[in-house]
C-alpha cells in the first residue's frame, strides 16, 4: 500500500473509535492525532494492540505558559508500516494530572518520572522512586518556562567575577571580531 | 626521619622526582573533557611516556581530573572521591566549565567555580582542551611536583572548613561520612 492509502486508512479507523480526535497530517510518513486527556490510554492501546504501533518512540512536554496548559505528546512507531503517530493532549497546568500509561509499555515509566521531576506533572498511580535525575532539589520543577534558571543559578553558585562581558558566546563573538551574525543565529539569541 | 636540612633537601628531590614521573589518573569522567582521554592516552599522544596511566580505584590513583562541568550531584561524588585519595593527591581543572562556568554557566545544576569546592593544582583551559594541551597541563603540573609547589591537598587540609562550608552551600543534604585525616 502507498503511504497515502496507509495514512487514510489510520485517520478512518481511529475517528471511527475515537469521536474527539482531530488529525493534523505532516509530510510523509508523519500523522498527529489531538486528543482529549482521558481519551489518551484508551487511544494508545488501541493503536499498540489493533494497529501496530508496538513502539513507543518518545513521551515529550512542552509547557504552552500563556495558555495555560501543558501539551503532552506520545510518538509511536510502526515497524510493518514504517509511519509514526504522534498523539497530543493538553493538561491543565495549575492541576497537571495525567493517567499513567506504564501498563501498556514499561519504558514509559522512565519518561513519566523524567516529566515528574522536570515540569511537576502527577502521573496517577506511577509507582517509582521519588528522585530520577536531580538529587535533593527543592526548587521549582526546572524545565517550567516561570522557573528562572539564570536568576536561580547567579543566587545559589559562586560566580568569578571577570567575563560580565561574555556571558553569551554569539554576542562575544560578534562583538571581539565584529563579524555579523547571520538572521538565524539572531533569532535564537537570548 | 633525617634531621640535617641539605641532606631532607636532597630527599625531597628524589621523592619529587619519583612523584613527578607516576601520575595515575582516576579513571572518573564527568562533563565532555572524557572523552580528550583516549586520544591522549593512546599511540598518537601516548600520554604513558610522562608516566600518566590509569587507575581504577581513588586508592590506587594519585591525579584527579575533573574533566568539564560538575552538576551539584556529581560534585558530591567527586568530593568523596577525593577524600578517598591518598597522598599525594593533585587535581586538574579542565576546561572553561571548571573556571568560569563556561557554557553552563546559567543551568541549575552545574557549579562554576571549582576552586571553591577542591583545591585545584594546574587549570587547562579550553573547552575542550586538545590532548596537546591537556599534556602541556600534566607538564606543568609535573614542574609544579618538582619545585614542590603542587601544595593542593595540604590546603585543603588546613582550610578544610572553608572548603566544607561551600560545599555544604550547594549539597543541600550532606551525608557524607567524614574522614579524619
Ligand atoms: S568546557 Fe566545554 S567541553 Fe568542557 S565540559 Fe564545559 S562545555 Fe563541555
Amino acid at each position: 500500500m502507498m503511504m497515502e492509502e496507509i495514512k487514510t486508512t489510520i485517520i478512518d479507523r481511529i475517528k471511527l473509535h475515537f469521536s474527539d480526535a482531530v488529525e493534523k497530517e505532516f509530510s510523509y510518513n508523519r500523522l498527529d492525532f489531538s486528543v482529549k486527556k482521558e481519551t489518551v490510554p484508551s487511544i494508545l492501546f488501541y493503536l499498540k494492540e489493533e494497529m501496530g504501533f508496538k513502539h513507543l518512540s518518545h513521551i515529550s512536554c512542552v509547557d504552552w505558559l500563556e495558555e495555560g496548559e501543558f501539551e503532552m505528546i506520545f510518538i509511536l512507531w510502526s515497524p510493518e508500516e514504517k509511519i509514526k503517530v504522534f498523539i497530543h493532549t493538553r493538561v491543565d497546568r495549575s492541576n497537571p494530572v495525567m493517567d499513567n500509561i506504564d501498563m501498556i509499555w514499561r519504558q514509559a515509566n522512565t519518561y513519566e518520572r523524567e516529566m515528574k521531576e522536570m515540569y511537576g506533572i502527577q502521573f496517577t498511580g506511577l509507582e517509582a522512586p521519588e528522585e530520577f535525575l536531580l538529587e535533593d532539589w527543592n526548587g521549582p520543577p526546572p524545565m517550567r518556562r516561570d522557573f528562572d534558571t539564570e536568576a536561580y543559578a547567579a543566587k545559589t553558585y559562586w560566580e568569578r567575577p571577570g567575563r560580565e562581558d561574555a556571558l553569551d558566546v554569539r554576542e562575544t563573538v560578534e562583538k571581539r571580531t565584529g563579524e555579523v551574525l547571520p538572521e538565524f543565529a539572531k533569532k535564537y539569541k537570548r | 626521619m633525617i634531621n640535617d636540612k641539605n641532606s631532607q633537601k636532597i630527599v625531597d628531590i628524589i621523592r619529587n622526582y619519583a612523584r613527578k614521573h607516576s601520575l595515575w589518573i582516576l579513571a572518573y569522567g564527568t562533563g565532555c573533557g572524557a572523552i580528550e582521554l583516549p586520544p591522549t592516552m593512546t599511540s598518537r599522544y601516548d600520554a604513558e611516556r610522562l608516566g600518566v596511566r590509569g587507575a581504577a580505584t581513588p586508592r590506587q590513583a594519585d591525579l584527579l581530573l575533573i574533566t568539564g562541568y560538575l552538576t551539584t550531584k556529581s560534585l558530591k561524588r567527586v568530593i568523596r572521591v577525593y577524600e578517598q585519595m591518598q597522598d599525594p593527591k593533585y587535581v586538574i581543572g579542565f576546561g572553561s566549565c571548571t573556571i568560569n562556568g563556561g557554557m553552563y554557566w546559567d543551568s541549575y545544576n552545574t557549579i562554576k567555580a571549582l576552586d571553591r569546592y577542591l583545591p585545584v593544582d594546574v587549570y587547562i583551559n579550553g573547552c575542550m582542551p586538545r590532548p596537546e594541551a591537556v599534556l602541556s597541563g600534566f607538564a606543568k603540573l609535573q614542574e609544579l611536583i618538582q619545585d614542590g609547589k603542587a601544595n593542593g591537598a595540604k590546603e585543603y587540609k588546613e582550610n578544610l572548613k572553608w572548603y566544607r562550608d561551600n560545599q555544604k552551600k550547594v549539597i543541600t543534604n550532606w551525608k557524607m561520612p567524614e574522614y579524619n585525616w
